[in-house]
């Protein structure tokens, strides 16, 4: 029988101090995630500054929770992991310091992740990936079409050329008075509005696979506006719903142009939007209208957010590989594939 | 007592392992280099230098601050995961202290940081019996406060460390005799981090151990001054 390898993660990339211990890459035997959106919410927004002092205030605590839980010894352990980027460079130095000191006390091999693969590999936990898979990643810092042709071989296809749509959320959000981190809110909202107001949908038309979502930002913030000079009411739910209409018709527009360039069998939605209910239904039915054989893939709501798991599952294929990093890593916040 | 000691707070890096009061090994590089890709290194190979494995050491002590932000972090996460890590005793030195035990015989040692635009991040030590002791706390101050708060002792008594040209200036102003000893001469040490350490008392809750920064984050600093408060019982951070 081959022996089972056990791989310490952590994640620090931006609000979350989060440490897990995976076991082959498919079984979360712990994945501790200390969250400070409490403390951010105080500014309506991450503050990098305050982000790196909480991380140092969590690591050992996150380490022993994840030790504890797993019910592991650093004799179990195999190697350790670690996001070195895309990031906030003072969050990320956290994590990779703690991981690069666990790795040395202990003699254990380093292995540096990219945070967008590690979102992707969040569907290692719901289902075995079938290569190649395509993968859209949404979350506040990236909006991103991949396709996955092999374990740890990515190509992106399509990226935002201005806004993260997470981003977009939270600052329409603001505008609507819902406080950072505003998608939660604004899909319930959009769930009981109808989409009314027209938005425009950028680069629908046009044949790549980018994505755009400033110039819907503007036309909401202006409508907002007009409406208020001349102290007409707006419904909030409404709003909500012609926001989310429009950004689910440029998700999925430029998903499926992707699809049908390269056709495969597993679509994973992964990062924070993925936890957008408009989202999951939308996708869906897609898939149903056009009656595609296609495993649509969302990771639980636990793991669509940032968390140490998702660093763990693509850790295992870097370490299956003998992708190993040294001492002397450092971060790479504009990190890309 | 084999003591491991580092210091990263500033732009000079500094790793020691000293045993009873005797060098095993030193690492430092004043030149510019990125502390997250040295420092490790660094460690590694004094311990190398030593003949010693990092399991061998009895004590783990760094300079917690203040000093840049992102300098400091680094050398306190790397110090108690460490501690946290290998079971082993951690202690803090203020990076203050650290550079007020470069200074020579004066009475009163006055460790600076320049913190731009006239302010300073300072203390006050004495030197007795060999042991520094703090006098005035280490704080983020402005220089015309600090000059005013040494008003009262003995100008042939003080020695400046560690001052830059531009806070050199500042205390020539107000006091032309003092002994000042430039930022190009004030390498904080780290042999002298693990004789400071020797004396000190380990840290009680290494999970608790952060940086002593000295100023609030800009964000929190206006967030307060907007008339904000602390709800005595919020979690900042959670776990979920
Ligand atoms: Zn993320």
């Amino acid at each position: 029988m081959k022996k089972d390898t056990l791989i310490m993660s952590f994640e620090s990339s931006c609000d979350e101090t989060s440490v897990a211990v995976i076991k082959n890459g498919k079984e979360i035997l712990s994945n501790i995630i200390a969250t400070q959106i409490k403390s951010h919410q105080r500014f309506g927004g991450v503050v990098p500054e305050v982000a790196s002092r909480h991380h140092v205030e969590e690591i050992t605590r996150c380490i022993k929770l994840a030790m504890d839980e797993a019910k592991v010894t650093y004799d179990d352990i195999d190697a350790v992991a670690v996001t070195y980027g895309p990031g906030l460079v003072g969050s990320l130095l956290i994590g990779i310091m703690a991981a690069k000191t666990v790795a040395f006390a202990h003699d254990l091999p380093l292995i540096k992740v990219n945070h967008l693969a590690g979102h992707i590999y969040s569907a290692n936990f719901v289902t075995d990936l079938k290569y190649p898979f395509m993968a859209l990643l949404v979350s506040g810092g990236h909006t991103e079409l991949v396709l996955v042709t092999a374990p740890g071989e990515f190509h992106t296809l399509g990226d935002t050329r201005d806004d993260a749509v997470g981003e977009a959320y939270d600052k329409i959000g603001r505008i609507l008075g819902i406080n950072y981190p505003a998608g939660k809110q604004v899909d319930q909202m959009a769930a009981v509005g109808n989409d009314v107001f027209n938005f425009p949908r950028a680069m629908v038309q046009e044949d790549n696979l980018d994505f755009s979502f400033s110039g819907l930002k503007s036309a909401f913030i202006n409508r907002v506006h007009h409406a208020d000079q001349v102290h007409e009411d707006l419904s909030k739910d409404d709003l909500a719903a012609s926001f989310q209409g429009a950004v689910l018709d440029i998700l999925s527009n430029k998903t499926f142009r992707a699809l049908k360039q390269h056709p495969v069998n597993q679509l994973v939605v992964a990062g924070g939007v993925a936890a957008n209910q408009g989202l999951r239904k939308r996708l869906k039915e897609e898939i149903e209208k056009r009656n595609m054989d296609m495993e649509l893939i969302f990771p639980p709501l636990r793991l669509c957010g940032d968390n140490a798991a998702m660093i763990g599952a693509i850790a295992q294929i870097q370490f299956e590989k003998g992708d190993f990093a040294d001492l002397s890593l450092n971060s790479d916040p504009s990190l890309d594939f | 007592m084999k003591i491991l000691a580092f210091d990263t707070s500033n732009k000079p890096l500094s790793v020691a392992v000293v045993e009873d009061g005797k060098v095993l090994a030193h690492v430092e590089s004043s030149e510019n280099k990125t502390h997250s890709v040295t420092l490790l290194p660094d460690i590694k190979n004094s311990l190398a230098d030593a003949s010693l494995s990092v399991n061998d050491i009895d004590r783990i002590a760094v300079a917690d601050g203040p000093g840049s932000y992102t300098g400091v972090r680094i050398a306190v996460t790397v110090a108690k995961t460490l501690a946290f890590t290998l079971n082993k005793p951690l202690v803090g030195i203020s990076s203050l202290k650290l550079l007020a035990a470069d200074g020579g015989n004066e009475q009163f040692l006055i460790p600076l940081m320049d913190a731009r635009n006239d302010n300073a991040y300072a203390g006050v030590y004495s030197s007795k019996n060999g042991k520094l002791v703090n006098v005035i706390d280490d704080q983020h101050i402005t220089m015309a406060k600090l000059l005013e708060l040494l008003q009262d002792y003995d100008e042939d008594k003080l020695e400046f460390i560690n001052a830059t040209q531009k806070l050199t200036d500042l205390i020539r102003e107000k006091y032309p005799h003092a002994k000042i000893m430039s930022a190009e001469d004030s390498l904080p040490d780290a042999t002298k981090l693990a004789k400071l350490a020797e004396q000190a008392e380990p840290v009680k809750d290494i999970d608790s151990f952060v940086p002593t920064y000295l100023r609030l984050t800009q964000a929190e600093h206006d967030w307060y001054e907007k008339g904000h408060k602390d709800d005595g019982n919020i979690s900042y951070v959670e776990e979920v």
